[in-house]
């Protein structure tokens, strides 16, 4: 009886319809098209016009899904041989297999997006989509990546969801399970009908159909279960053991990138100044001690020897002699001596699309890859060149990294001592001398004119002035004739343009001032050359790491000074400074230097997302699981400690309490908050009693009182049974608290005089035969 | 178990609940069997990938492969996500289950050659979630009575047994079908599932709630819960039509004039809406809350006159097999239509004693009996066999039956056909 007046009839929640149902798996399924070709904002593969007609196609299909039934005939029938013959031309054109992959798999999701889906056309669209996702994610190693699968794994989940109720209400789960993997990967002609949910679907109607028939705390369960699995795979991707193979990644080698920046082997004079209008994140740097980092880091990327036809480029004979052979290898040793106390690590995380040679501040001792890469070093230019530009995030940590202004070349020492003893050298040795000028005569001229104005105004006549004096002695000059532009103007006329800004006064920006600096240099003996890469960046306040954008490009001139036998950084533009070289920005490092660039802007706030990215997901590795175990280990001891602790305070404190003198008042206290305590909890039992429901969310399910007092009369009266008398008024009562409890309240009469002759029946005790009031 | 009928024949119904949600005392709770049960099938149950499930588990492999080939952490995250997503269906798979009960609503009787509909109580006993998606499969299977009595035989030593034959004998005997929950069971909700189904014929059969499956949530995974519920019914003969000849002078001779069925007596015929001037005492309070509606009971009146019924199956009399069941057939159908009209007063079976029909009960009883007779070419001995002088001279209407032809089949009563096949 109970059980029975627990379960009175309740109304039956609404719930979508079958028709309701594939509207929603309609929209769904085309969200996740639209999600997975939206990849092709981040992954650098030319199928923006796929995507945009992917767009275009799956929007309109979702606002107008009457529309599909309206393809010709036609475009079904040529579907496949098209698609076929689209990705075999495509192929067989650009010579790309990746992105002839991809752009099929955008294709073949444009055509779902175009056409009715029925379930297996959905699992191929998720299928699609998360091959999509997944190379988009391999190759860029993008933080949207993170947010893309994870919105990705929402939308098919909630797609295969209603696909299986859909299915279930439509009785077809056991006719598509019979169907197999030949009928999930076969070519099939879609439907061409037009189903009726099509014709009735309005996205704002559907949507409140959605919040009316939702349950909140189902719809919050469901958001804690996603909730969940985004955990799960965290821990799962913390947890799964890792093996170091050295293998590099398979998919780079089937999709051919190139820089974006302009740090190549050659340079044309405005290519770096491009960069600076540029401000997205070239590289990120971790530092294992921050006192170290300098307040103004150079970052060198590349050197530039040869001066010809207006730019500079890395000449081949310092390309051949400079660099090692190539070595496929996941580690570097450099040349850098180790030095007190424990190497500072520098972990590089170099975005792509900016360059194949790394940013680095100088000579090191071990330069390690994430994964194995082929690349060539060179300890004399105190660079590394991957053989190809990677199309994905480059990590490598560096140890013991020097970045004074200064590079010792043991190599060019010798080579320059050979010239001076020998006074004549051949022409090869020449080239590698980084002091040729091959200008016409009218230029060297020109060159020879400004190198004596230099030495007059500010050398003060020293026919021999050494590196340092010259070095300074020509910025300070530069910086006094042209002002900084990143739009320079070069003045009209004959001659090498380089050299005719020079001797103008226009204004000009980091390349020429670096490329002018090394021609008058080389005109007067020096041996110079241009140095390309970063200046500068900004301290990241929330994640703690330096941050170089593209806007932070910079060129600047290394003259050799045969005095320290090293290369010498001369940045002519690097104002404020004592003389006319910078070395590490006035000698300010360290936690000065951060302060001095710290960047808390939201900007600042989105980095550090993604430096979180770089360093704990795509960077973790096996030792870095070992660390995390460690840490978990660490925090579970101390918070285990701490929570005792805190237990035996509170035990000490209230045991302290205890034993304290008694008053009345602390007595009249205690039983006051208990008293208080009883009402406070009689009262909710009361409201409780009363009918309330207090479950959050769930439809109050109102009993009648009255219906309420009969069931609770129904339960009692057999206990009584056998001391009132039996027969016909018992039977009268229990009929007349039956119709009260279940019948129509219409013909209710009087329930209080029911219930009175209930409780007469069960106090008398069969001393007198209850009697009708 | 309950036996809807006793004496010799009786239905046997598993009327308690089964399911997840059916145990009585739940076990109290423990995290290492809340773990083990999500990592290991509970007894009964059957989990297997579905073909989009093997496609994943095909997808994990690929993406592991190439994650440990390449330490590429991405396609590591996308290993996680989709063992999470393998993870999620299991558990809320779990969870759709989780407190779901079912129960067998048998009512018999069953007809040789009519619709029968056997009724499936589910239960949803969360408080919060609903469960979806559940399908449940049924069987049901005629019992041959010689098998109860059969020794086992093992495929071993059973020589010369045609296993394979022998099972898809059975198979083709065997009814099977499905039906599915097709709404969302609410918290704490009901329903009720039909299926309907048509018995070939008479006798015992076994049906059986064989497993309730569920593709929830995702497809991934095709849960599958063995069921032990079960029931055996008995099929009574299907209707045959016949002519009569004797039988309506019979009943004029009798004085007995259809009567209605509804009357005073003590058996609830039926429920029928509430009209004016009812006794208020006859309302079924309960049956009308459920239906939303006034319902008043009907009894079944008594009949005090008719014919007695007299079924002889031994061989002796009935050559042949098909002409047996014809005969099975015409006797059942000549009952009910007498205890229709109120004119059955005794049936007996063989040498049995006759039982007095007062009751819709006792027919059916009768009927569960008749529906279990089997042919059997040699000879019962009776020990109490009444002749037909016996019964002529009763001065009572016995309706005794006799072969007529190869199968026709002739109702007798005083010496007169009374009706005939």
């Amino acid at each position: 009886m109970k059980r029975e007046t627990q379960q009175a009839p309740t109304p039956r929640r609404a719930q979508l319809t079958l028709e309701e149902l594939r509207q929603v798996q309609w929209i769904l399924g085309g969200l996740l098209i639209l999600l997975s070709g939206w990849t092709v904002f981040y992954l650098d593969v030319n199928a923006w016009i796929l995507m945009g007609l992917t767009t275009i196609a799956v929007g309109a299909g979702l606002v107008r899904p009457d529309w599909p039934a309206r393809v010709p005939r036609l475009v079904h029938s040529l579907a496949f041989p098209v698609i076929v013959v689209f990705f075999v031309s495509d192929f067989w054109l650009k010579g790309e297999v990746l992105p002839a992959i991809v752009r099929l798999d955008i294709l073949l999701l444009l055509y779902r997006g175009i056409c009715y889906r029925q379930r297996r056309d959905d699992l191929q669209v998720i299928v699609l989509g998360l091959f999509l996702i997944v190379v988009a994610g391999v190759l860029t190693v993008s933080p949207a990546f993170a947010v893309q699968i994870v919105a990705f794994t929402g939308c098919a989940l909630a797609l295969l969801l209603v696909i299986t109720l859909a299915d279930g209400v439509a009785m077809k789960p056991a006719a598509e399970a019979k169907k197999g993997l030949k009928g999930l990967i076969t070519w099939r002609a879609p439907d061409r009908e037009r189903p009726a949910w099509a014709e009735s679907l309005v996205i704002t109607r559907l949507l409140r159909r959605c919040w009316a028939v939702a349950d909140g705390r189902v719809v919050a369960l469901a958001a804690g279960l996603f909730a969940g699995v985004v955990m799960v795979s965290a821990l799962l991707f913390l947890a799964i053991p890792r093996f170091q193979l050295d293998n590099s990644l398979f998919l780079e080698r089937f999709i051919a990138k190139k820089a974006r920046t302009g740090f190549n082997d050659s340079i044309k004079f405005g290519e770096v100044s491009e960069i600076l209008q540029d401000t997205s994140v070239a590289l990120s740097v971790d530092v294992s001690d921050p006192k170290v980092v300098p307040a103004s880091p150079y970052w060198r990327m590349l050197v530039l020897d040869e001066y010809q036809d207006g730019g500079f480029r890395l000449s081949p004979a310092l390309s051949r002699g400079a660099f090692g052979p190539e070595r496929k290898e996941a580690m570097v040793l450099g040349e850098a001596r180790p030095r007190m106390g424990a190497p500072v690590d520098w972990t590089f995380y170099l975005e792509p699309g900016v360059s194949r040679y790394l940013p680095l501040l100088g000579r090191f001792q071990e330069l390690r890859f994430r994964e194995t890469q082929t690349f060539r070093p060179s300890a004399e230019l105190g660079v590394v060149a991957l053989r190809a530009e990677s199309a994905t995030m480059t990590a490598y940590r560096v140890q013991g990294m020097e970045f004074s202004e200064v590079l010792p070349d043991e190599g060019f020492a010798e080579r320059w001592r050979r010239r001076t003893e020998s006074g004549a050298i051949s022409g090869r040795a020449e080239g590698t001398l980084q002091r040729r000028l091959n200008l016409a005569a009218s230029d060297l001229a020109v060159l020879a004119q400004v190198r004596e104005e230099i030495a007059r105004a500010f050398v003060g006549g020293s026919a021999a002035p050494t590196a340092a004096e010259f070095g300074r002695a020509a910025s300070g000059w530069l910086r006094k004739q042209h002002g900084y532009s990143l739009t320079p103007t070069i003045p009209r006329g004959t001659g090498d343009a380089l050299v005719r800004w020079l001797n103008s006064k226009e204004p000009g920006h980091c390349e020429m001032f670096a490329g002018s600096l090394v021609l008058l240099a080389r005109e007067a003996g020096f041996a110079a050359r241009v140095v390309v890469g970063f200046k500068g960046g900004s301290w990241n306040g929330y994640s703690d790491n330096f941050t170089v954008r593209n806007s932070d490009a910079h060129a600047w001139a290394e003259m050799w000074d045969e005095v320290r036998g090293a290369w010498w950084r001369v940045d002519p533009l690097a104002l404020g400074l004592t003389g006319a070289t910078s070395g590490t920005a006035g000698g300010v490092s360290g936690e000065a230097a951060i302060a001095a660039q710290v960047d808390r802007s939201w900007t600042a706030r989105l980095d550090s997302l993604r430096v979180f990215w770089y360093r704990r997901i795509v960077n973790f590795d096996a030792s870095s699981q070992v660390e995390t175990l460690q840490a978990v280990k660490t925090a579970t001891e101390t918070t285990g400690l701490r929570l005792r602790e805190t237990l035996e305070q509170a035990l000490a404190a209230l045991k302290a309490w205890l034993v304290g003198p008694w008053d009345f008042r602390r007595a009249a206290g205690v039983l006051g908050s208990l008293g208080l305590g009883a009402i406070l909890f009689g009262a909710v039992m009361a409201v409780r009693r009363l009918g309330f429901n207090f479950r959050w969310g769930q439809a109050t399910r109102k009993i009648d009182p009255v219906r309420r007092e009969a069931g609770r009369w129904l339960e009692r009266l057999p206990q009584a049974g056998d001391n009132v008398a039996a027969g016909a008024e018992l039977a009268a009562v229990r009929a007349d608290l039956e119709r009260l409890r279940y019948g129509a309240a219409s013909t209710w009469r009087e329930p209080e005089a029911i219930f009175r002759r209930a409780r007469e029946a069960v106090r008398v005790r069969a001393r007198r035969p209850i009697t009708r009031s | 178990m309950t036996a809807v009928e006793g004496a010799e024949v009786s239905v046997a119904v598993e009327t308690g609940w089964a399911g997840p949600g059916a145990k009585a005392t739940r076990k109290p709770f423990r995290w290492s069997r809340l773990v083990w049960a999500l990592v290991w099938p509970q007894g009964g149950e059957r989990i297997v990938p579905t073909m989009s499930g093997v496609m994943l588990i095909a997808v994990c492999f690929g993406v592991g492969t190439a994650a440990y080939n390449s330490s590429s952490n991405i396609l590591f995250i996308t290993l996680s996500l989709l063992l999470a997503c393998l993870i999620l269906s299991g558990v809320v798979s779990w969870l759709n289950l989780s407190r779901v009960a079912w129960r067998l609503d048998v009512a018999p009787p069953l007809r040789a050659g009519q619709a029968a509909d056997l009724g499936l109580s589910v239960r949803n006993g969360k408080r919060i979630l609903p469960t979806y998606g559940l399908w449940f499969e049924w069987s049901a299977r005629p019992i041959a009575a010689a098998a109860t009595g059969a020794k086992a035989e093992s495929t071993v030593t059973g020589r010369g047994i045609e296993v394979r034959a022998i099972l898809k004998k059975a198979e083709a005997e065997t009814l099977r079908g499905q039906v599915a929950l097709r709404a969302r069971l609410d918290p704490a909700g009901e329903d009720r599932l039909d299926w309907s189904f048509v018995p070939a014929r008479r006798g015992r059969m076994r049906v059986e709630l064989a497993g309730v499956g569920s593709l929830f949530p995702f497809g991934f995974l095709k849960k599958y819960v063995g069921s032990e519920l079960r029931a055996e019914v008995v099929v009574w003969p299907a209707v045959i039509d016949y002519r009569p000849w004797a039988l309506v002078g019979a009943r004029r001779a009798g004085g007995e004039q259809p009567r209605a069925r509804a009357g005073g007596g003590s058996d609830l015929l039926a429920l029928r809406r509430y009209a004016a001037g009812d006794s208020h005492r006859l309302i079924h309070w309960k049956a009308s809350a459920r239906t939303q509606q006034l319902l008043v009971r009907q009894f079944t009146t008594e009949s005090s006159q008719g014919f007695d019924l007299w079924v002889r199956t031994d061989a002796a009399l009935w050559p042949r097999a098909e002409q047996f069941e014809v005969f099975v057939r015409f006797a059942a159908t000549l009952a009910e239509d007498l205890f229709r009209v109120g004119q059955l007063q005794t049936i007996a079976l063989d040498g049995e004693l006759p039982v007095r029909v007062r009751h819709g009960r006792d027919l059916a009883g009768w009927l569960n009996r008749l529906a279990v007779v089997e042919y059997k070419p040699v000879a019962a001995k009776l020990d109490t066999v009444v002749s037909s002088a016996e019964v002529s001279s009763s001065g009572r209407n016995v309706l005794t039956f006799a072969p007529e032809g190869e199968l026709g089949v002739v109702a007798w009563i005083n010496g007169q056909r009374a009706a005939s096949i």
